[in-house]
């Protein structure tokens, strides 16, 4: 039991090292994966709160200040690239729609956990080198951010990857049945945007609506994190995305092992 | 006997959409679909012992590709039995994936932006493998397919024959009991084929997998299999060695000859038997200059006796 799990996570290990050495390999995509894209996610963000105050002409919006939505469009970005996995995705669908799932499926792997670990060590790469930019910006511009709360806010991201992944997941065996599934994709990850609050602080959010979406699991992913980083929420909120991302683990997992079973009945290993 | 691999009444179908023609047939399409069932594999039963090289061949769309998913475990039969070393290959369980490898010629097994090396390194850690061991083993091979200066380069930039040297290294790399191959050679130079047929053949006579190859090119069936397995539609219609099939069949020989004052040179196939009949044919026709009789390539000779059936 011991020596199984050693083998087990000597080898998950492996595939997360393999996220980081085959990403390395492409230098430019990937400095534009890590830096660039959030950069200019961070500038719109700046942009529209400077503009949103500038026509206002408050100094407070729902009870906070110009700097707290500041630094809220500094680091909501950050934390919401890491929670998301649109490239292994898109990655796991393609396996399946084009018959390379194959060489998993002939192995003694897990899809699943192949590619969570993966996904996993280039989320561990990206973070440690792209916050180094809105932990500067903070500094140098003097935001609202208690860094002790650095380590809790980014283990309740990557304590949501589990739960982003496992959606990919369930998305991935849809394409045993339909082959393209793209544009479902597209979809559950705009929504996810908007429930995350990435675009707009849950709590400038009508009150039914704020709740609605702090009781759901995907605000756990960037509002909960940046909020408790900048000071808007406690540690309560912390442990209530822990839960409800832990129920939606569950929940997700089920069915994504239903539709999986299913999906390898139906599959026909096309593309061998 | 305990065979290694055993299927009783084994079948398989596909269940395809039907799309007619035009637009008005897509949008009807949008709520009302037609599907047509097509039997890719038909009561296939067979078994196969402990280091035998069993050469599958058919047309394409066959089925033999089909066999070889069901046997590693890729796609469920619709009916019939299957056991693979004692495994139901579909229940894809850990203690068989480990005794078993499948190397499909048309796509890449090991990791395209990473170096073999690299590949087999995590090959290693997925079948839990002693890492100095499995090291060790990646040298041997590497050194029998004379392919050590490639290792450490990236998948994507070697040539396709290097690359399938590659990929062959990874798939023996946990010393499979069992060991599909689908097209090994597809695509590859003369001398890249001889290389892995070589290789193939001494590596079968010290390890002892069993095999079941497919190939287009009848020279890897003909110098590695000891079994013929013909596949036509879905169904098994030639069972046993390849020079019982050669004795068997009745295009086996062929002369190839040119009379005095005539350019072209003909070709006259014959059964073996009947060799003294038609040299006769040949000398009484005219004043050969040239004369030689060749065995029958293999290809042509599966060929015939396929179309000879209607089965392709």
């Amino acid at each position: 039991m011991k020596k199984s799990f050693i083998a087990f996570l000597r080898r998950n290990l492996a595939f997360s090292e393999l996220a980081i050495v085959a990403n390395l390999e492409y230098r430019f995509n990937f400095i534009i994966d890590a830096f660039v894209q959030p950069l200019i996610t961070v500038g719109i963000e700046i942009l529209l709160w400077l503009a949103i105050f500038k026509i206002s002409e408050n100094t407070m919006l729902g009870g906070f200040s110009k700097e707290s939505y500041l630094a809220y469009g500094v680091w909501a970005p950050f934390l919401g690239r890491i929670a998301v996995s649109w490239m292994y995705e898109s990655m796991m669908v393609e396996e399946v729609a084009s018959g390379s799932i194959n060489v998993i499926l002939t192995r003694p792997i897990s899809f699943y956990e192949y590619y969570l670990s993966q996904m996993m060590g280039y989320k561990f790469i990206t973070t440690v080198l792209s916050l180094l930019a809105p932990f500067a910006v903070s500094l140098i511009y003097d935001l609202p951010v208690i860094y002790s709360r650095i380590p809790l806010a980014l283990s309740l991201v990557f304590y949501y990857l589990f739960l982003i992944h496992t959606l990919s997941f369930v998305i991935s065996t849809f394409a045993f049945f339909m082959t393209r599934v793209r544009a479902l994709t597209l979809v559950k990850n705009l929504t996810l945007w908007l429930l995350a609050g990435e675009l707009v602080p849950i709590d400038l959010m009508p009150p039914y609506l704020s709740k609605i979406l702090l009781i759901l699991p995907f605000s756990s992913g960037v509002y909960i994190p940046v909020a408790y980083l900048t000071g808007r929420v406690d540690a309560e909120l912390i442990s209530q995305g822990f839960l409800s991302t832990s129920i939606s683990i569950l929940i997700a997992c089920a069915i994504g092992n239903w539709f999986w079973k299913k999906g390898l009945q139906e599959y026909t290993g096309t593309g061998a | 006997m305990k065979y290694v691999i055993e299927t009783q009444n084994l079948g398989r179908e596909y269940k395809t959409y039907q799309k007619k023609e035009g637009v008005l047939n897509s949008i009807k399409g949008f709520w009302n679909r037609e599907y047509t069932t097509k039997a890719a594999l038909k009561n296939t039963t067979l078994q196969v012992e402990s280091g035998q090289i069993v050469g599958l061949v058919g047309a394409n769309g066959a089925g033999k590709t089909t066999l070889l998913k069901i046997l590693s475990g890729l796609i469920y039969p619709t009916t019939g039995t299957v056991s693979v070393l004692g495994f139901e290959p579909w229940k894809r369980e850990p203690e068989y994936l480990r005794q078993m490898s499948v190397l499909l010629g048309q796509k890449n097994q090991l990791w395209w932006d990473i170096s073999a090396r690299d590949s087999y390194a995590l090959l290693a850690k997925i079948y839990d493998l002693d890492l100095i061991h499995a090291k060790k083993r990646v040298n041997d091979l590497a050194e029998m397919l004379n392919c050590h200066h490639v290792l450490d380069t990236q998948l994507r930039r070697l040539s396709l024959g290097e690359r399938m040297k590659m990929e062959v290294i990874g798939s023996l790399l946990h010393s499979p009991k069992v060991l599909f191959l689908d097209e090994p050679t597809i695509g590859l130079d003369i001398l890249a084929q001889t290389t892995i047929r070589d290789f193939l053949g001494r590596y079968v006579k010290e390890f002892k997998p069993a095999i079941i190859l497919t190939s287009h090119y009848m020279d890897d069936i003909a110098e590695l299999a000891d079994r013929l397995l013909l596949i036509s539609k879905g169904e098994m219609v030639y069972d046993g060695t390849v020079n019982q099939f050669l004795q068997t069949t009745e295009t086996s020989k062929k002369l190839i000859y040119r009379y005095k004052n005539d350019h072209i040179e003909r070709e006259l196939v014959f059964h073996s038997s009947e060799l003294s009949e038609k040299l006769n044919e040949v000398v009484k026709s005219g004043e050969v200059l040239e004369l030689k009789i060749e065995e029958v390539d293999f290809e042509e000779v599966i060929h015939s006796f396929l179309a000879k059936e209607s089965r392709i």
